[in-house]
C-alpha cells in the first residue's frame, strides 16, 4: 500500500512538468496525425466542411503514379535525388573525415572551411547557387569549361545526368562533336546538397576518433596499405554511424522543400523537373486548396518512408558491425 | 614523414579550395557593381570596392522591419523551447512518476514523425486559434516542447548524478526548487546547444513564415529575401549583398560558439 502511494506521490509533479509536452503531443501530433489520415478520404477545400469520398484520392495518386504526372513525377523526382545525394553525401562526408582526421598543422582551420558551407542559411545558399550555376555566365560552367564540359544547363533543364535518354544525347553530342550537355536541375540540386556535407564530416570526425587505434597498429604489423587500412578497419568500424547517416539523410532528402522552392519560385520548373513531393504537397494543399488530395499524399509519403526506413534496418545486420558495449 | 605531409596539404589545399569557392565569389561578388558583376563575376580581388550595394540591398526593401521580425521571432522562440524543453525533460529524467517512460516514447514518435503529415491540420489549428498571419503562429507552438531538443536535453540531465537530486530532497527541496537551482544551473552548456540551434533554425527558417504570414510587415528576413529574389532577378550585385548581411549573423555565431556548435552536433548526430 505504501509502496504503491509512494509510486503516485510524483505523478502530480512529474505531470506537472511535463505538461506542455502532454498538450502539445495531443494538439499538434496525435491530432494533425488523424485529422490528415480522415480528410485523405474526403475532399476538403478548408471552406467547406470535409465530404468522405472513399479511398479516391488514393486511386488518383495511384493512376499518377502509372503514368507519371503530377504525384508519379514528383516521387521520381524525389527518388532520383535521394539515391544520388545521400551514397555521395556519405562517401564524400567519409572521405574528406579521414583527410581531415589527419594530424597535420592547420588541422583546425581546414575543418572550419569544410564545416562553413552547411551553416549558411538555405536560402542565401540558394540565391548563391542559382547565380553560380547559372548556364551562361555562372562560376561552375566556368570551372568546367577548363575540362570541356562548360555548357551544362544546371538548373534550367529538366535533364538527368543519369538516364537512358541522356546517354544517347550525349553519345550523339560525341559523334557530331556537339557541346557535352550532361546534368539538368536535379543534378545542380545534388552538387549543393554535397557541399553542406560539413554537419556529416563532423559527425564522422567524432566517430573515427572512437576506432581503437591497436586496430590500425596491427594493421601496420600485418603491412596493410593505406586503403586496405580504411576499407577493412574504418569503414566496417563506422558502420554504426554511416548506417545512421544513410536513415536520417534519406528522411531529410526526401523532406527537402526550402532551396527547392526558391530555385523553381514554387513551381517545380524547369519542366516539373524540380517537382518534389513535398512541393507537390504543398501546391496541392495551399495553392489549389485540395486538402484530401494533399493529405493522401502526405500519408502515402510516410508510409513508403517508414517502409524504407524498415527495409533499411532490416539489411543492416548484414553489414553495420556493432561493438560489443556500444550501441 | 616530412613529404608525406606536403601531400597531404596539397590534397587538403585543392579541396579546401573547390569547398571556399563559393563562399568566396558570394563575399566578393556582393562587392561589386552591376557592370563590374557582368564584365568580371568571379575574380575575388577588384580594382574598385562597392560598398553601397550593401546600403543599396539595405534600401530595396523593409530591411531593418524584416530583421526585426527575425529577432522577434529567434528570441520568442529561444524562450519558448528552451523553457519548455528542459521542464519536460527533467519530468522525463529526475522525476520518477508512472507514465514516463511512455511519455519518454511519444518523443521518439515525434522525432521520427514528418512533418508533412501534421503540417496541413496545424495550418487548420493555427487559423481557428486566430493566429494565422501573427508571429504567435510561429513562437506560440515552442511552448509546447519539441521532440528534438527535449531528446537532447533529456541525454544531458541524465548524466547528473541523481545523488545530488536524492539529497535535495533530504533537505526538503522542492522538484522546483531542484530543477532551478540544481539542473537548470548545472546544464548551462546544454541549453546553450539548445539555445544555439534554435536561434538559427529560427533565423533561416523560410518554411513557416511561408505558411503562416502573408503581410509583408510580418516577414522575417528568410522569407523577404526570397521575395526580394524574385523582383530583383536581374539585380544580382544586390542580391548577392542581400544575402551576405543575411549570413553575416550566422557566421560570427559559429566563430563565437565554435566548440558548442561542434560538439551539439557530434552528440546529437543531426542539427535541427
Amino acid at each position: 500500500m505504501t509502496e504503491r502511494r509512494q509510486k503516485f506521490a510524483n505523478l502530480g509533479p512529474g505531470l506537472c512538468f511535463a505538461s506542455p509536452w502532454v498538450v502539445g503531443f495531443v494538439l499538434l501530433i496525435v491530432f494533425p496525425f488523424l485529422a490528415s489520415l480522415y480528410w485523405s478520404f474526403c475532399q476538403y477545400d478548408m471552406v467547406n466542411p470535409p465530404r468522405l469520398v472513399g479511398t479516391e484520392n488514393y486511386q488518383r495518386l495511384f493512376r499518377e503514379l502509372k503514368t507519371g504526372e503530377g504525384f508519379g513525377k514528383a516521387v521520381f523526382n524525389t527518388a532520383y535525388f535521394a539515391v544520388f545525394s545521400v551514397p555521395l553525401s556519405i562517401a564524400l562526408g567519409l572521405i574528406l573525415a579521414k583527410f581531415l582526421s589527419w594530424k597535420i598543422r592547420g588541422q583546425a582551420i581546414y575543418r572550419t572551411i569544410f564545416f562553413l558551407p552547411s551553416i549558411i542559411p538555405v536560402v542565401a545558399a540558394s540565391i548563391l547557387w542559382i547565380w553560380l550555376l547559372d548556364p551562361q555566365d555562372g562560376m561552375i560552367n566556368y570551372l568546367l569549361s577548363f575540362i570541356g564540359l562548360g555548357q551544362q544547363n544546371w538548373l534550367n533543364q529538366s535533364r538527368e545526368a543519369i538516364s537512358v535518354d541522356n546517354v544517347k544525347q550525349i553519345g550523339q553530342s560525341i559523334q557530331t562533336g556537339g557541346p557535352l550537355r550532361v546534368f539538368g536541375s536535379k543534378d545542380g540540386l545534388v552538387l549543393i546538397s554535397l557541399w553542406g556535407v560539413g554537419n556529416w564530416i563532423v559527425i564522422y570526425l567524432a566517430a573515427l576518433r572512437d576506432v581503437p587505434h591497436h586496430l590500425y597498429e596491427a594493421a601496420d604489423i600485418e603491412g596493410l596499405g593505406g586503403l586496405r587500412k580504411f576499407w577493412h578497419i574504418t569503414i566496417p568500424m563506422l558502420s554504426p554511424v554511416i548506417f545512421f547517416n544513410l536513415v536520417m539523410g534519406l528522411i531529410k532528402s526526401v523532406q527537402t522543400f526550402t532551396s527547392i522552392y526558391i530555385i523553381s519560385e514554387g513551381t517545380g520548373a524547369p519542366n516539373e523537373s524540380l517537382l518534389v513531393i513535398s512541393l507537390h504537397l504543398f501546391v496541392s494543399a495551399f495553392s489549389d486548396l485540395d486538402m484530401g488530395y494533399a493529405s493522401a499524399i502526405a500519408w502515402l509519403m510516410f508510409l513508403g518512408l517508414a517502409i524504407c526506413t524498415v527495409l533499411l534496418f532490416r539489411t543492416s545486420r548484414y553489414w553495420v558491425h556493432y561493438r560489443a558495449g556500444s550501441v | 614523414m616530412r613529404f608525406e605531409n606536403i601531400g597531404r596539404h596539397l590534397i587538403l589545399i585543392s579541396l579546401a579550395a573547390l569547398f571556399s569557392i563559393p563562399l568566396l565569389v558570394l563575399f566578393s561578388g556582393s562587392l561589386k557593381s552591376k557592370e563590374q558583376l557582368t564584365r568580371d563575376p568571379y575574380s575575388l580581388v577588384s580594382d574598385e570596392v562597392h560598398f553601397s550595394n550593401y546600403h543599396d540591398a539595405v534600401a530595396a526593401m523593409p530591411f531593418w522591419q524584416y530583421t526585426l521580425n527575425s529577432l522577434t521571432l529567434c528570441i520568442g522562440c529561444v524562450i519558448g523551447t528552451t523553457l519548455s524543453c528542459a521542464l519536460i525533460a527533467f519530468s522525463l529524467s529526475k522525476i520518477r512518476w508512472p507514465g514516463r517512460t511512455v511519455l519518454w516514447w511519444t518523443v521518439i514518435i515525434a522525432l521520427l514523425l514528418p512533418w508533412h503529415v501534421t503540417m496541413i491540420p496545424r495550418f487548420l489549428i493555427i487559423s481557428k486559434l486566430g493566429l494565422y498571419n501573427t508571429l504567435w503562429a510561429i513562437i506560440l507552438p515552442t511552448f509546447l516542447g519539441e521532440a528534438f531538443f527535449i531528446f537532447l536535453l533529456r541525454q544531458f540531465f541524465i548524466s547528473i548524478p541523481d545523488e545530488l537530486f536524492e539529497a535535495a530532497q533530504i533537505d526538503g527541496m522542492s522538484f522546483w526548487q531542484m530543477f532551478s537551482r540544481i539542473a537548470v544551473p548545472l546544464s548551462i552548456p546544454a541549453m546553450a546547444t539548445v539555445a544555439l540551434f534554435k536561434f538559427i533554425e529560427v533565423w533561416n527558417d523560410f518554411g513557416s513564415p511561408l505558411l503562416y504570414l502573408n503581410d509583408p510587415q510580418k516577414f522575417p528576413l528568410a522569407y523577404g529575401l526570397e521575395r526580394f529574389v524574385s523582383s530583383y532577378a536581374d539585380q544580382t550585385h544586390l542580391l548577392l549583398a542581400a544575402a551576405v548581411l543575411f549570413t553575416l549573423p550566422i557566421i560570427i555565431l559559429f566563430f563565437l560558439a565554435q566548440k558548442t556548435f561542434v560538439q551539439g552536433i557530434s552528440t546529437s548526430g543531426i542539427k535541427g
